[in-house]
């Protein structure tokens, strides 16, 4: 791997201006994406994950808008509006497979014009490199289904057809915004399975967006947990679910069926997840952490080094304040 | 009114303490403050309410030609013995010049004045009852309802906030206002200065001779007539020879415009509110029953309704209007009924058009299985269980489709059609005045027209609010479509 | 195929709603309470039992109510139309349609076509500037002209086209193409010349913005919402990601889709236009058949107003049948779902 990651995002500020407030939906978010690598953006709906990923492709809706920050695709910043310059380099895969097809085209049509705009092909040619790109994602019968309209297809199909549109532009890497909730869980196992497979093969980096705990046990190497705009955990796959260093993160791995003891009621989290409207001055989980202490209302915390390249943004694990850490 | 109070003051609700009881209405017994309130309020015009309802009465009778028109008259005159403090004789407009100053008018004051004065004063006392009535919900809201918050809580709160909905409740206000007020609001009478004008005597002020004469209102018509340019018009805010005030300016007959048109609003209102009540009641529980048996019984509606809808809407009114034109029908209240009856035969299909979708929708609940499941009547599950659901649709399309028929009913009396004269109707004034609009007499035209444009635009605009406010992620391509449908704008009038 | 089977579907749902239509106006005139037979004659007549009894015998309506129910429908649907009765008295029925229909459907084409060109664009536009003060304006501008009646704007913009020279320093009816008069009958007879179909076109200009100006405030609703929500659809984000470029993305993926809500509206204006051709053909004093109906209907010649109503039914289910068509060509979605 290169030493230069494929993307990084620094400090990323999203802000919706509505007639009151201005809502920070993304408030200082840092990661990055090597070459290849499955990376996962875990977190509660209203965490900001998918604000974040319609970011890197610029696709952030009125009356939202990227206030700081830096969205590096291969250390050249994507946020100065050169989005154009990079079209295809990214992809993107939206959660409603039904909403991602334009209904009044072909599949066939909405395939062919990413290849024509993406690898020059046009008539015959990119006809067959439609049925090419559909029979790869395991769309039985390509020939014919390449001339049906979306609402011919079942969900699982038409998210297998839109990853197809998405291979089509030939992307280094692939924004995955919960490709498999609107799914059945057997079809769920089957696109991360086309997913992996595809990634083996293309050596295509994925970026999984999603707040399935167990989907990023599956499907990743690295990931960042995110809650209210900021990520608070960063760790490779493994490490995070065998230590967590973060009571968001704990708290997210007991909901997870199967984890705890099968006699206890699943854990769940207590309230709902903050929308900051202002600069943090307190740990925004202190409300609903079962670990809060004193300090947490009053002091920002920062990230964290830990052992590996991981870290954490709780006081907990700020020697400064090892009062509370010492709890543990 | 609503806007008085402010969100802040929402929070305050919350909680039942004696100290937020006070930020409302500063006592001990706040309900027994308010029903004083509304006694007080109510005092203003007794007399004008009970000569309005057994006004209504008599027409009945009258037009249905049942015995005891005798005896209604008798009430009638004797409601017209109760006081009305907000009535033109308590501010009288009318009255003369006698050389020095003003005699009969409004302690003296030019007509123009005291008119203004009791329009002012009528839209301030609509405007305390409107803000009697907000009070009250708010007492209710926090005095005597069980639950501290409701869904419906949140609707008015976002109404409250909608500020195109609000221009549109304001305009239906002063719209409604007008109707109902009419009487009290015109500078003259439909019967002194319209009906009867022969019977009717006047006095003023007569330049040439220098003295104080009297004239039949009649002829002092003849002579204020608008019929061109100069001296051959009476423009809005002018004064006649006569000494009469005319805020919109005369008709070619030389009848008072605003006169015409206040008393043509409440026409307006209750062909418009009848007709829509009709139709809302037949498009509802035709939507009920179609969406609880679906399949045939469906399909019979769909096709009975698109037979309906074949027939251009306004062209049956045409039709319908001049084929019952002779029953006894179409004399109740000048025509006014039988038009809000074919209204309604005609209008319901496109509101049951619109209601069929969200009842078919509420009908797939589960809730509705389970009640079936328990044994409950049809009648029940619809009522109880549906209905609900399909109320708010009820408000939107009835108030776009009140502006839809104030249009056509304008629209037919243009033509001649539907309200019989001398009932004043905005359409005719709109005919009348057709030969004179390129003429100094524009106004007799383009005034009633302006209007019926803005209280058209009000109901549209509050429908909006009421969706908005109902449903604010409804600002769907969809449910606008549905609205055309609704609307039906007059048929095309 | 199946979208030829969802045709054959609609017509034959359509041929219900006229016989419906059709039953329904029959049972007002003939069934209501005014007797036709007594209307048809002048005042003098009507005191002569032979000349009623003449009448009635012509009508029909000596025979039984269900024989002349049948008789009517079967001539209605053979197009076997008969003569006039008071307006153009005695004139062939289908002769006098042809004459009148014409000037009725210029006067429509003229309408959907203005609307369209106008509403659809200025609505599509203000959806693509959503909450600029463009778009405020033409927003509050579609609001209100749309809720104008029909008559009172003929009206006004006679009374400003009358008098255009002071108003805008030209005069309108000189202005390219001499009209003998603001208002009247567009002739129709040499629209194959050029300037004989500018001047018809010319002259039923005013009257077609007239009866064309509920729809396009309709249209521009519809239009500003349908774009406002396609344009936040996941497939346009989706496409751009893709690097679609955005004129493309206008074109082809959002304003194809913004013409679906369109088409119903379209069509089920004419409604409207059927409608408000009586009066807007009253104002700007248009031979049409509006007009026709309404003289049918006010003289009392109530067999004619009849037959007219039979023609507008077939018109109004003709359009519905041409927006199914319609539909089924911009939106594959039509006749696949098995609806
Ligand atoms: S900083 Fe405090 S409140 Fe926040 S997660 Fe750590 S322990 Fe919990």
């Amino acid at each position: 791997m290169s030493d230069e990651p494929l993307l990084s995002v620094r400090d990323l500020e999203v802000v919706f201006h509505t007639e009151r407030e201005r809502i920070h939906a993304v408030d200082g978010v840092t990661f990055e994406i090597r070459e290849g690598q499955t990376v996962g953006l875990v977190g509660e709906s209203g965490s900001g994950k998918s604000v974040t990923a319609r970011s890197i492709l610029g696709l952030v809706d009125e009356p939202g808008r990227i206030e700081g920050g830096e969205i590096l695709y291969r250390g050249e910043d994507l946020t100065e509006d050169n989005w154009a310059d990079h079209r295809g380099d990214i992809a993107i895969v939206f959660q409603d497979p039904t909403n991602s097809l334009n209904p009044v085209y072909t599949i066939g049509n909405q395939i062919e014009e990413a290849l024509r705009i993406h690898q020059d092909l046009r008539g015959r040619a990119a006809t067959d490199r439609a049925i090419e790109l559909l029979e790869d994602v395991g769309i039985p019968d390509a020939p014919r289904r390449v001339d049906e309209y979306p609402h011919q297809l079942s969900g699982g199909m038409a998210q297998r057809a839109v990853i197809a549109m998405a291979l089509a532009c030939d992307p280094d890497l692939l924004v995955c915004d919960e490709p498999t909730t609107a799914l059945d869980v057997t079809i769920q196992a089957q696109i991360l399975d086309l997913l992996a497979e595809l990634q083996a093969e293309q050596d295509l980096a994925i970026l999984f967006i999603t707040h399935d705990m167990g989907v990023i046990e599956d499907a990743t190497d690295w990931v960042n947990v995110i809650y209210a705009g900021e990520v608070v955990e960063r760790a490779p796959t493994e490490a995070l679910f065998d230590h967590p260093a973060h009571p968001y993160t704990r708290a997210l791995l007991e909901s997870i069926p199967g984890r705890t003891d099968p006699d206890e009621r699943l854990p769940t989290i207590e309230g709902e997840v903050p929308t900051p409207t202002g600069p943090a001055t307190d740990c925004r989980f202190a409300p609903r952490c079962p670990e809060a202490f004193e300090d947490c209302r009053s002091v920002a915390p920062e990230h964290v080094s830990l052992d590996g390249d991981r870290s954490a943004a709780c006081l907990l694990h700020d020697p400064a304040r090892s009062d509370g850490g010492e709890r543990q | 009114m609503a806007g008085a109070h402010g969100p802040s003051s929402d929070a305050a609700d919350d909680e039942v303490t004696p100290e937020t009881a006070s930020t409302i209405l500063p006592t001990e017994s706040p309900t027994l403050v308010w029903v004083g309130l509304g006694a007080g309020l109510l005092a203003f015009e007794v007399g004008a309410l009970a000569t309005f309802l057994v006004a209504i009465l008599s027409d009945t009778l009258a037009a249905a030609s049942l015995p005891g028109v005798g005896f209604v008259e008798g009430i009638e005159a004797a409601a017209r013995q109760l006081p009305t403090l907000l009535s033109r004789e308590t501010v009288p407009n009318e009255g003369y010049w006698n050389g020095q100053r003003w005699v009969g008018t409004f302690l003296g004051l030019r007509p123009e004045v005291a008119w203004g004065i009791r329009v002012a004063l009528v839209y301030l006392y609509a405007l305390a009852v409107a803000g009697w009535a907000v009070l009250g919900y708010r007492l209710y809201r926090r005095e005597y309802r069980a639950a501290d918050w409701t869904p419906r809580d949140d609707v008015i709160d976002r109404f409250r906030n909608h500020g195109w909905g609000l221009f549109g409740l304001a305009v239906v206000f002063m719209f409604v206002v007008m109707a109902v007020f009419a009487p009290a609001l015109g500078p003259t009478t439909v019967d002194k200065n319209m009906r009867n004008s022969y019977d009717n005597e006047l006095t003023y002020w007569d330049a040439e001779t220098d003295s104080v004469e009297t004239i039949l209102v009649g002829e002092a018509n003849l002579a204020s007539q608008s019929r061109g340019d100069g001296e051959e018009r009476v423009g809005p805010m002018e004064y006649d020879d006569f000494g009469r005030f005319h805020p919109f300016g005369t008709l070619p007959t030389g009848r008072d415009l605003f006169t015409f048109i206040a008393v043509g609003s409440r026409i307006s209102l209750v062909i418009g509110l009848l007709s829509v009540g009709l139709s809302v009641g037949v498009a509802t529980s035709l939507a009920l029953i179609g969406a609880y048996y679906k399949g045939r019984v469906d399909l019979g509606m769909v096709l009975v309704s698109d037979g309906v809808m074949a027939m251009p809407q306004l062209l049956l009114l045409i039709m319908l209007t001049t084929v019952l034109k002779d029953t006894w029908v179409a004399g109740l209240y000048s025509g006014a009924f039988l038009l809000a009856l074919i209204f309604a035969f005609t209008g319901w299909t496109y509101m049951w058009r619109s209601l069929r979708g969200p009842a078919l929708q509420v009908s797939e609940r589960q809730w509705i299985d389970a009640a079936k499941s328990f044994g409950q009547r049809p009648r029940t599950i619809m009522r109880q269980h549906m209905l609900p659901y399909i109320t708010g649709y009820l408000l939107i399309y009835g108030s776009m489709t009140l502006g839809g028929a104030i249009i056509a009913i304008a629209g037919l009396s243009f033509l001649g059609l539907g309200v019989s004269p001398p009932t004043p109707e905005w359409g005719r004034a709109v005919n009348l005045g057709q030969e004179y609009v390129d003429t100094g007499s524009w106004h007799i035209s383009l005034i009633p027209g302006l209007l019926i444009t803005l209280v058209v635009t009000g109901f549209n605009a509050l429908g909006d609010g009421i969706r908005d406010a109902i449903d604010p992620r409804s600002d769907a391509a969809g449910s606008d479509a549905d609205d055309g449908a609704a609307a039906g704008r007059g048929g095309g009038a | 195929m199946s979208r030829l089977r969802y045709i054959a579907k609609r017509v034959a749902l359509s041929v219900p709603v006229v016989w419906l239509g059709t039953t329904m106006t029959w049972a007002i005139i003939y069934l209501g309470p005014i007797d036709p037979a007594t209307r048809l004659l002048s005042e003098g007549q009507t005191q002569n039992p032979a000349a009623y009894e003449a009448a009635r015998t012509q009508l029909g309506l000596d025979q039984p109510p269900l024989q002349h129910y049948f008789d009517w429908m079967g001539s209605l649907l053979t197009f076997d139309l008969g003569q006039t009765w008071l307006l153009y008295q005695g004139s062939d029925v289908n002769a006098l349609i042809l004459d009148f229909l014409p000037r009725t459907l210029w006067l429509g084409f003229w309408s959907v076509l203005i609307a369209v060109c106008i509403g659809v664009p200025l609505g599509f536009y203000a959806g693509m500037r959503s909450n600029t003060a463009s778009d405020y304006v033409a927003s509050m501008g579609g609001i209100v002209w749309r809720a104008m009646p029909n008559f009172w704007l003929g009206i006004m913009l006679l009374a400003v086209l009358g008098s255009s020279q002071a108003i805008f320093g030209f005069d309108w009816q000189s202005l390219w193409i001499e009209l003998d008069a603001l208002t009247g009958s567009p002739d129709l007879s040499r629209l194959h010349t050029v300037e004989g179909f500018l001047a018809a076109t010319k002259k039923v200009l005013p009257a077609a913005i007239v009866l064309g100006s509920a729809s396009m405030g309709n249209e521009m609703r519809i239009g500003r919402t349908a774009v406002l929500e396609v344009r936040n659809e996941d497939y346009v984000d989706l496409a751009r990601a893709k690097g679609v470029s955005e004129r493309a993305l206008v074109w082809k993926h959002i304003f194809r889709n913004a013409l679906i809500p369109l088409v119903p509206i379209i069509t089920s204006e004419a409604f409207l236009l059927i409608g408000g051709s009586v009066l807007v053909e009253t104002v700007f004093s248009i031979n049409g058949i509006g007009l026709l109906f309404f003289n049918a209907a006010t003289q009392g010649d109530l067999p004619l107003v009849g037959t007219l109503m039979y023609v507008f039914i077939l018109l109004i289910v003709g359009v519905n049948l041409l927006q199914d068509v319609l539909y089924t060509v911009i939106d594959p979605r039509v006749g696949l779902e098995g609806a």
